[in-house]
């Protein structure tokens, strides 16, 4: 069996060991790798930097603990921004198994905050309809959600003073998993009740909505945890998202070396076979 | 600290762990680890949705008034109309009545299209046409004609003849009526590098996503192994490792000899 050979029959267990150390120790020893700031994430960071104080911001988490080390320093992000802006934020999930997520990274980052459940912020919770839910917001937030959370109703809460429906939001911004999500939110959200829409993706699904920003369907988009990055250095605030890019950078870097050491064994296997007359083993 | 803080640690930093093994080969604690995701996720939706739905979008709005204030008429009993489509859909559950079902079927396929096909064609197919029919040239208010070559601006005309090339080569890629031979092999062959880009652009951020979740639970597993939170990790690294090694041998014991 061949150098090449014995590198492509690798166990694979031995690139986990490789992959996990190389994601372990630029966590333990941060190296500060600088972090530069794309378009998409400074136009949602600019939108609610310019907002007049007492606007109504929405976020909608919608994602599970599947995704909180994508989506939740995302969110920690931005009610900080939002609460420093002095914005009254309403809180919502479309996705039931994030219910209780949500409610703790709004109550955690409002705490830290000084700020006042009710009257600064509210957390709407989780109702069923994904859609449907935005529509009947449009109609009527009191309707949709009659109760907030905390099972008060959200008609007496004085950060809800003077809206009715989405009409009166000014802006808001999806964290998003997959479907329902920030398309949910476009078409039958945005697309209807003309409000400002900006978004928040996992890694796996930003490609996918890309098409979405070039068209100015949303105003920006914040990718990943590299999205989260990019927004904890535009505020100024750095948080896991930051410490954890150092362990991105170097991850990528050994996976793209492995694919190129895999092409490399292979073409070398092909051409040693091509000599011998021999097949390339499957799998390879 | 809180105990219950100490708790979750715990038990995060273990069912973490337990998952990880699987990397190494299939065992019992992973199985253990996996079990009990699907109990409590399944659970979690259950007693929420009862919560949720139930009890404060129908119970509530219903009765409690009435409960509450001693004045029924303050109940919303139009929700009875919703409440009796749903409660149609059971009705699947006896071959007897199963038909009945179909009318609460009816009802959300009806209403479910109405509401969503206007708005996708319009969100999807109108706006994304709109937006790649762009101008290839610009027209000064001198009369002029300029272009703009820069790519790293999406509305640069360069970038408009790079959508165009790559809409119509990907088009014809999948347009299967005609050979794709001569200039038409050309184009298909043109739209197949752009969708390889498009899939390694896809694959490039999935990788981005999976890392960042290892990444999360790594960060927790350092946090949990601080000594406010019991040195967790380390405990229950031990265990894991113990129990792996313990598996091992158990199953080198049983497992007939080839």
């Amino acid at each position: 069996m061949t150098f090449a050979e014995r590198m492509l029959r690798i166990d694979r267990r031995i690139i986990f060991l490789i992959i996990g150390v190389c994601t372990l120790v630029p966590l333990l020893f941060p190296m500060g790798l600088a972090i530069k700031t794309s378009p998409e994430v400074t136009s949602v960071y600019d939108y609610i930097e310019h907002m007049p104080e007492g606007s109504v911001f929405l976020l909608s988490l919608d994602f599970d603990p599947a995704s909180k080390p994508e989506l939740y320093p995302q969110a920690v992000a931005l009610l900080h921004h939002a609460f420093n802006r002095n914005l009254r934020v309403i809180g919502m999930t479309l996705w039931l198994p994030g219910t209780g997520m949500a409610n703790e990274v709004i109550t955690h980052v409002a705490q830290e905050r000084g700020k006042v459940n009710g009257k600064d912020y509210v957390f709407l919770g989780w109702s069923p309809g994904g859609g449907s839910v935005i529509i009947n917001m449009g109609q009527s937030i009191g309707t949709a959600f009659p109760t907030d959370y905390y099972n008060q109703p959200t008609a007496s809460l004085p950060v809800l003073a003077g809206i009715q429906s989405l009409r009166d939001v000014q802006y808001v911004v999806s964290l998003a998993a997959g479907t329902t999500g920030i398309e949910t939110w476009y078409v039958f959200g945005k697309d209807k009740y003309k409000f400002e829409l900006g978004g928040g993706c996992t890694g796996v699904i930003a490609p996918g909505l890309y098409p979405l920003l070039r068209s100015g369907q949303i105003n920006g988009l914040i990718g990943g945890l590299r999205g989260a990055a990019e927004y904890e250095v535009l505020l100024g605030r750095k948080g896991r998202a930051v410490a954890g890019m150092d362990a991105q950078s170097v991850t990528h870097l050994v996976i793209i070396v492995l694919v190129i050491l895999c092409n490399v064994f292979y073409f070398m296997l092909r051409r040693s076979r091509q000599g011998g007359g021999q097949a390339l083993p499957s799998g390879s | 600290m809180s105990f219950e803080l100490i708790l979750g640690a715990w038990v995060a930093a273990g069912l973490t762990l337990f998952i990880l093994t699987f990397l190494y080969q299939d065992n019992p604690l992973f199985k253990l680890a996996e079990h009990l995701y699907v109990g409590v996720s399944v659970g979690y939706a259950i007693v929420k949705t009862y919560d949720t739905v139930l009890v404060r979008l129908i119970y509530e709005p219903m009765l409690k008034p009435g409960f509450t204030q001693g004045e029924w008429a303050k109940g919303d009993w139009s929700l009875l109309i919703p409440l009796t489509i749903g409660a149609l859909m059971l009705a699947r559950y006896a071959p007897k009545t199963a038909w009945m079902s179909r009318i609460a079927f009816a009802f959300v396929v009806g209403v479910g299209s109405g509401l969503a096909i206007p708005r996708v064609v319009s969100s999807y197919i109108l706006k994304q046409i709109e937006d790649t029919v762009r101008p290839l040239l610009m027209l000064g208010a001198d009369g002029g004609v300029s272009f703009t070559a820069s790519l790293a601006n999406p509305a640069s005309n360069l970038n408009s003849i790079v959508l165009l090339v790559g809409v119509v080569s990907v088009l014809f890629y999948f347009f299967f009526s005609v050979e794709h031979t001569g200039p038409g092999r050309v184009v298909a062959r043109t739209g197949i590098v752009f969708l390889m880009i498009s899939f390694g652009a896809a694959f490039g951020y999935t990788v981005m996503a999976r890392m960042s979740l290892l990444i999360g639970r790594l960060t927790d597993l350092i946090e949990f192994a601080q000594p406010k939170y019991g040195g967790a990790t380390w405990w229950l690294l031990a265990l894991t490792i113990v129990t792996l090694i313990v598996f091992h041998l158990r199953r080198g014991r049983t497992e007939p000899r080839q």
